[in-house]
């Protein structure tokens, strides 16, 4: 057998590739991450806010440990790790070879701009000629024929557009870097890999497909995403919400679910839409709170973990709801505003009219797809999605070759973020063997400055063409700083990003002996590492030189005003001048890792978690509470899960890197990531003390104990678990009648989340029941049905077998009696008068999960837990298994309920996360941490509270707060609430500061 | 509910009933030890001791209408390193045992085996001012006259304003506002340790007693009136020195002695930040710093040094006015430190010192909070 090559490539640069990417390259593998467009980013970075605080943080996918090897700036702007390489506009065209192994030949489209020189400076779309419509804001507003796909691109530099370029060579003659170059051929490129991560993403449906809404015809009819860009800052309107046709606001919008999805041509849910649609509506009314904005939806859909609340954020902010698909639009032609006609969920017409309509469309397959599953030769399904298997979904028919994110069905970010984990596992796994072969190798050069040598600064201005000359009076600027303390020299030596120019800089560095340097130039997210990578090599640390922003800070936000502006450029060296002159080199803290995990719980996800890190050469021990491994997953009762499970627990069983203890409790835990010592107590009394680099709590819920519709009282009344015991022996014979009531014991107040998987299973028994016995009536008393995804086939299946359907309203709970023997469900019908009374053998309660006592645990590893108990993630979109506490994970129904497809995703996600760590021998601390001076120490306790990382701690026998250097990441906050000063930030110590502010004013 | 008994004063002597009650605390082994302001041999002041023989007792006047030091920044001392190991009682007056409890907070005393006793406090002179009340009068002519932060303006700014002039946390409170002082006072147990040691010593306590409850009605009048009077009072001190104008203004005449640092009970840190190397500059940035200006004010940072105090301390601040008597210039702290500290003290709905279990605002994080604050 050949040896396994190192390396991933990963189609597909949208949120999904970005975590599949990291993941990778954080655990020791190289990463060639592609995507068609010219810029990564994917449907992601057309939006700006998301659920749950309507904020960005696209910042927490960045690596938490050996921070400083890659870039850690907003990834709108940059994305860069050593491990890492980006291929922008390019597309796969052949693989061949085996898992471990692959070839894959890459077109790469060329941009017809060298990308080494373009500055992004914009000249050339500012004289091209040619206008075509923006896809980055979907057609709301006009692009150039050489053009940058959104804002602030990665990698931030201009295309041009083949297909609508009139090569005037306007933008050749204006480029002030001759970076423009026509005709500069597509160019090929061979990879070799061990594995292959679709990532390709998803297409927004054709909205103008379905010629009743008028989408393209009339103005004021948009897609979401269209939404999202006026909503958007960056987007046409800078945020304002302006109405195509007139440009003015909007008082009424109304918002339509389902289009493109939930029909017959795609028979299935779109799976995200809902929470979008809920999110643009709580903006909305945030924004503009008089303006009416109803959702016209079948289900609400929120069935994630604190979605359920979310949907009550809406209501409770005033978007209105109506049950209902609209069945069409009409304009009016003079006032351009639409109609919406509709049947009600009583039957009643509804018409009326709306400023602006905004169209929910489906998450279709990328239209590549097709094609590249041929050139892949994985197996796509009916609706051109990637095929996979039921229980590892990021699986595909091709070994070796593995799906993430919407590429594979509808996903939303936390869904994709989890599968682009999971693929990352899955592919760590397949080449785990060539862990650390294809690294890029960062080098650590000596740094010149030692302790106590005299400060030699060196600056470096840039012009950037006229962006920052015009602006400056560099003259005037060079003379002022010339004549600061311990400054050796000032140049001005053009465009700092351009080869030559760093190599001028190189030989005046080493020529005037500097230690210390000063870069004037751009915003650091352009050419950080460019510019640090260039000092090391003359013996510049990365502590011994600074980064002062003339472009964006300076001559951008000062444009008109000269003198103000070169003042500001002076006081921005002097301070910069003043900060290095007293820098004091950094070293980081390096921590040994034990390669070791330990996971609590052994039901599946523990499991599944426990045979891939093992799968991927790491120790595990298992501490399961019982004396049988599992847990809920037994409760499972038809053929296919079980045996998949059963296969599971023999896997973990024969694994020698895998040791199991049952009957055993985890009663201490100290230490931090990368090291932990936890005391293990067995039921025989006996406590073992051992050492890991990494936990996953995979501790499980509890099924809820009903008390509800006489459960316990009659017999007849049983739970859906044990209606599938019974279906699966099948002891149903004389029910003639089954009743089930959807949500009981979830959504209500006391538990206010959906359990995400009764719906389905209440489906599945239900069509069980009918294929077994057709005659038998079965109703199913339901809220929303949350059949999401694919799922929603089998409720098409079910209703087409003859299964009842009929929705309750929260407060208009089901009546459940008994007299005479006869047990009655009296339910209220929203579409008619009176109730509705059936008479049922049998009633089926769909009861969920309720957190366990979490609270021992939670307070022994210092986690927070959500308001339902259960365990709480850093962020529910892109940390999904993080926790607080670095180096501690959380899957399975510990963190929220999910169904086992869903529970093996994140398990394998807690598991790569976990690879992320356990993968380096050592962690290195960042290097720009916080420390204490024992001497001015009060102890008192201030800095150990705010510190948001745990990083700190009191040393109560010498009266002085301790730093944990591996966990302290920087952020100044003890230091800002210190009184004193003994907390402080490494390069930004008071002394520092406060020279600044002296220079400055 | 109420737990109390009450104090007979016999002819008046209020200063003799509260020293036999405090001496009965000591003979019936309930404490070991009393941290308790004891009248100076000389007449011209009365100052805390700490008192281990019961004897001593007789010579304490809790009432007298002076206050040299903050008594919390006593305890910080005898209490940083190490608990004390013998039941110590403290009787302070409001203000130095909401200090006392900030302090807490702030690790920086140990509560553990202390007693607090605290008393309704009428108020006091400055220092300076005290040797001549003691030449005409005695502590208990001052308590006999009742309450007047108003009308009395002898009494330290501080206390004229005061808002808690009756302890929030003490074990035992020795209280009378809305009682005759010179006919009875009202021995309060407001903790478990309170009730124990009120018991030890043979008091028998009265459930929610006439007394209590005259005390507790004054205590409610009380509390409307004085929020019109700080109102009041921070509206004229905002014409007085509000803007930066009138604030460099009125820290002319400081001389950076820091006296004002010293004095602040809750201003705890070992070192200064302002004495840390941070502010030990070479020439030449004097000489820049001197250079950008023209001219550099010296001793330099001095407006700096107080705002960054007020920063600091604002939260905290409980209003004893320790700073402004400590300061040799009559430069008005206590007015500046009241006004901006009460402001964000109501902004986090916080009262410093009024419970151990209120987290200093600055540790308490809130996902919720200033929402407000950068709204566009």
């Amino acid at each position: 057998m050949q040896e396994k090559v190192g390396a991933v490539l990963v189609i597909g640069g949208g949120v999904g590739g970005i975590r599949t990417a990291f993941d990778l390259a954080e655990s020791g593998f190289k990463v060639y991450l592609t995507d068609r467009s010219p810029g990564i980013g994917g449907t992601l970075y057309q939006l700006e806010t998301w659920f749950p605080d309507n904020q960005c943080e696209l910042c927490k996918l960045l690596p938490v440990f050996n921070r400083d090897e890659c870039s850690q700036f907003c990834l709108r702007r940059d994305l860069s790790h050593p491990n890492i390489e980006l291929i922008p506009n390019s597309s796969v065209t052949k693989l061949t070879g085996e898992p471990g192994n692959f070839k894959a030949t890459l077109n790469i489209k060329s941009r017809w701009v060298i990308e080494e020189k373009c500055t992004a400076c914009g000249l050339c779309a500012g004289v091209c000629p040619v206008e075509v419509d923006d896809e980055f804001n979907r057609g709301l507003q006009k692009r150039k024929a050489i053009y940058v796909r959104n804002p602030q691109s990665v990698p931030n530099v201009y295309s041009i557009d083949h297909e609508n370029c009139t090569k005037c060579g306007k933008c050749v003659t204006i480029c002030p870097t001759k970076a423009i170059a026509l005709n500069m051929p597509d160019t090929k490129r061979e990879l070799a890999v061990g594995a292959v991560i679709v990532s390709s993403g998803s297409n927004e449906f054709d909205v103008s497909r379905i010629g009743q809404y008028g989408y393209g015809r009339y103005a004021n009819v948009l897609t979401n995403i269209q939404l999202e860009r006026l909503l958007a800052n960056t987007g046409p309107t800078g945020g304002e919400l302006l109405r195509p046709s007139d440009k003015k606001a909007p008082n009424k919008i109304a918002i339509l679910q389902c289009v493109g999805s939930r029909d017959t041509e795609r028979n299935y849910c779109s799976e995200v839409c809902c929470m979008y649609a809920l999110k643009e509506s709580i903006m909305l009314k945030k924004q503009y709170p008089d303006t009416e904005v109803t959702i016209f939806y079948m289900d609400i859909r929120a069935f994630g973990k604190d979605y359920y609340r979310y949907h009550l954020r809406a209501q409770d902010s005033g978007v209105k709801f109506a049950r209902c698909r609209v069945s069409r639009i009409r304009e009016n032609p003079k006032s351009k505003n639409l109609f919406l006609l509709a049947r009600a969920e009583d039957g009643k017409s509804i018409s009326s009219e709306y400023d602006m309509v905004v169209l929910s469309a489906a998450q279709c397959p990328s239209p590549h797809l097709s094609e590249l599953g041929k050139i892949l030769n994985i197996h796509t399904n009916q609706w051109g999605f990637v095929e996979t298997p039921e229980f590892y979904p990021t699986r595909t028919s091709h070994n070796g070759i593995f799906v993430s994110g919407s590429a594979s069905g509808p996903s939303d970010i936390c869904e994709t973020v989890l599968k682009s984990s999971a693929a990352a596992c899955e592919a760590a796994t397949v080449i785990s063997s060539a862990r650390h072969q294809s690294e890029t190798k960062t080098s650590e050069h000596e740094h010149k400055a030692e302790q106590d040598e005299e400060a030699k600064i060196a600056i470096f201005v840039c012009h950037c063409g006229e962006e920052i000359g015009a602006v400056v009076d560099f003259e005037k600027t060079l003379a002022s700083t010339k004549k600061l303390l311990n400054v050796v020299t000032v140049e001005d030596v053009g465009f700092l990003c351009q080869k030559e120019t760093l190599e001028k800089i190189k030989r005046s560095v080493t020529k005037t002996g500097a230690n210390r340097v000063i870069m004037a130039a751009c915003a650091p997210y352009h050419y950080y590492r460019l510019f640090n990578d260039t000092l090391n090599e003359v013996g510049i640390d990365a502590s011994m030189w600074q980064l002062v922003n003339f472009r964006e800070e300076l001559a951008w936000v000062h444009k008109d005003k000269r003198d103000l502006a070169t003042a500001k450029a002076q006081n921005l060296l002097a301070m910069a001048v003043d900060r290095l002159r007293t820098q004091e080199t950094l070293t980081a803290q390096v921590m040994a890792v034990t390669p070791k995990c330990l996971i609590v719980g052994g039901g599946i996800s523990g499991l599944t978690s426990a045979l891939f890190l093992a799968e991927q050469g790491f120790e595990v021990d298992i501490v399961e509470r019982t004396g049988e491994l599992g847990g809920h997953s037994r409760q499972i009762y038809f053929d296919s899960p079980q045996s998949f499970v059963k296969g599971i627990i023999e896997k973990v069983n024969n694994n020698l890197k895998i040791k199991i203890n049952l009957n055993s409790e985890v009663i201490g835990i100290s230490g931090n990531a990368g090291n932990y010592k936890a005391r293990i107590k067995s039921t025989d009394g006996k406590i073992a003390e051992t050492n890991h680099g990494a936990i996953i709590i995979a501790t499980g819920a509890k099924d809820y104990q009903p008390t509800e519709y006489l459960y316990g009282k009659d017999k007849r009344v049983i739970t859906q678990h044990e209606l599938q015991k019974r279906l699966a022996e099948w002891k149903l014979d004389k029910a003639s009648t089954v009743v089930m009531i959807q949500c009981v014991g979830s959504r209500n107040n006391a538990h206010p989340y959906c359990n995400r998987v009764c719906c389905s299973e209440a489906i599945a028994n239900a069509i069980k029941i009918k294929e077994k016995s057709p005659d038998t009536q079965v109703f199913i008393l339901n809220r929303d049905i949350m059949t999401y995804g694919f799922k929603e086939q089998n409720y098409t299946k079910a209703r087409e077998a003859g299964v009842l359907f009929q929705r309750y309203e929260a407060g208009k709970e089901p009546e459940v009696n008994t007299s005479n023997r006869t047990l009655t469900v009296a339910v209220n019908d929203p579409g008619l008068p009176g109730k509705l009374e059936i008479e049922t053998d049998l009633l089926v309660l769909s009861t969920g999960y309720v957190a366990e006592d979490n609270q021992t645990l939670a307070k022994m590893l210092s986690l927070e837990l959500t308001a339902d108990g259960f365990f709480k993630e850093v962020d529910t979109k892109f940390r999904p298994v993080d926790t607080i506490i670095d180096g501690i994970f959380i899957t399975g129904l510990a963190n929220a309920p999910r169904n086992l497809g869903e529970k093996i995703i994140e398990a394998q996600a807690a598991a790569q996360r976990t690879a992320n760590l356990l993968s380096r021998d050592k962690i290195k601390s960042g290097r720009v941490i916080s420390e204490v001076d024992a001497h001015r120490c009060s102890c008192c306790g201030i800095c150990v509270e705010v510190c948001p990382f745990e990083a700190r701690y009191l040393d109560e026998d010498n009266k002085v707060a301790v730093v944990k250097e591996i966990l302290c990441q920087g952020c100044g906050i003890c230091a800002t609430a210190c009184p004193n000063g003994a907390a402080k930030l490494r390069s930004l110590k008071d002394k520092q500061v406060f020279s600044m502010i002296d220079a400055a004013f | 509910m109420t737990k109390s008994v009450t104090l007979s004063v016999k002819d008046g002597k209020i200063r003799e009933a509260v020293n036999s009650f405090l001496k009965e605390l000591f003979n019936k082994k309930t404490i070991d030890a009393m941290l308790v302001p004891l009248a100076h041999p000389a007449g011209t002041n009365v100052v805390q001791a700490l008192v281990t023989k019961a004897v001593f007792v007789d010579k304490a006047d809790v009432f007298a209408p002076v206050m040299p030091v903050n008594s919390a920044r006593l305890i910080q001392s005898i209490t940083r390193l190490t608990t004390v190991d013998r039941k110590t009682a403290v009787v302070l007056r409001p203000c130095e045992m909401r200090a006392l409890i900030e302090l807490a907070k702030l690790k920086q005393v140990q509560l553990d085996k202390l007693v607090l006793i605290g008393i309704d406090c009428p108020g006091a002179y400055a220092v300076n001012n005290y040797p001549k009340f003691a030449a005409e009068k005695k502590s208990d002519d001052f308590v006999k006259a009742g309450f007047q932060w108003a009308e009395d303006t002898m009494l330290r700014t501080g206390c004229q304003i005061c808002e808690y002039p009756y302890p929030l946390t003490a074990d035992i409170t020795i209280g009378m506002l809305g009682l005759d002082p010179s006919k009875q006072i009202l021995i309060q147990a407001n903790s478990a340790q309170g009730e124990e040691i009120l018991s030890k010593a043979g008091m028998s306590l009265e459930i929610d007693s006439d007394l209590a409850q005259k005390r507790q009605t004054a205590i409610t009048k009380f509390a409307g009136e004085i929020k019109e009077r700080r109102k009041e009072f921070f509206e004229k001190t905002k014409r007085e020195i509000g803007g930066i104008e009138k604030l460099s203004k009125v820290f002319a005449q400081c001389i950076k002695c820091q006296n004002c640092r010293q004095a602040c009970p809750v201003c705890y840190c070992r070192e200064c930040f302002f004495i840390s190397p941070t502010f030990e500059l070479d020439a030449d940035r004097y000489l820049r710093q001197a250079e950008k200006k023209g001219a550099l004010r010296m001793p330099s940072d001095t407006l700096l040094f107080h705002l960054t105090r007020m920063n600091h301390m604002g939260n905290s601040c409980v209003g004893c006015g320790a700073c402004e008597e400590a300061c040799p210039n009559d430069i008005p702290l206590l007015k500046i430190f009241q006004l901006a500290g009460s402001e964000v003290q109501e902004l986090f709905s916080y009262v410093p010192g009024r419970s151990l279990e209120e987290s200093l605002p600055a540790t308490a994080f809130k996902e919720k909070e200033f929402e407000q604050i950068g709204e566009k």
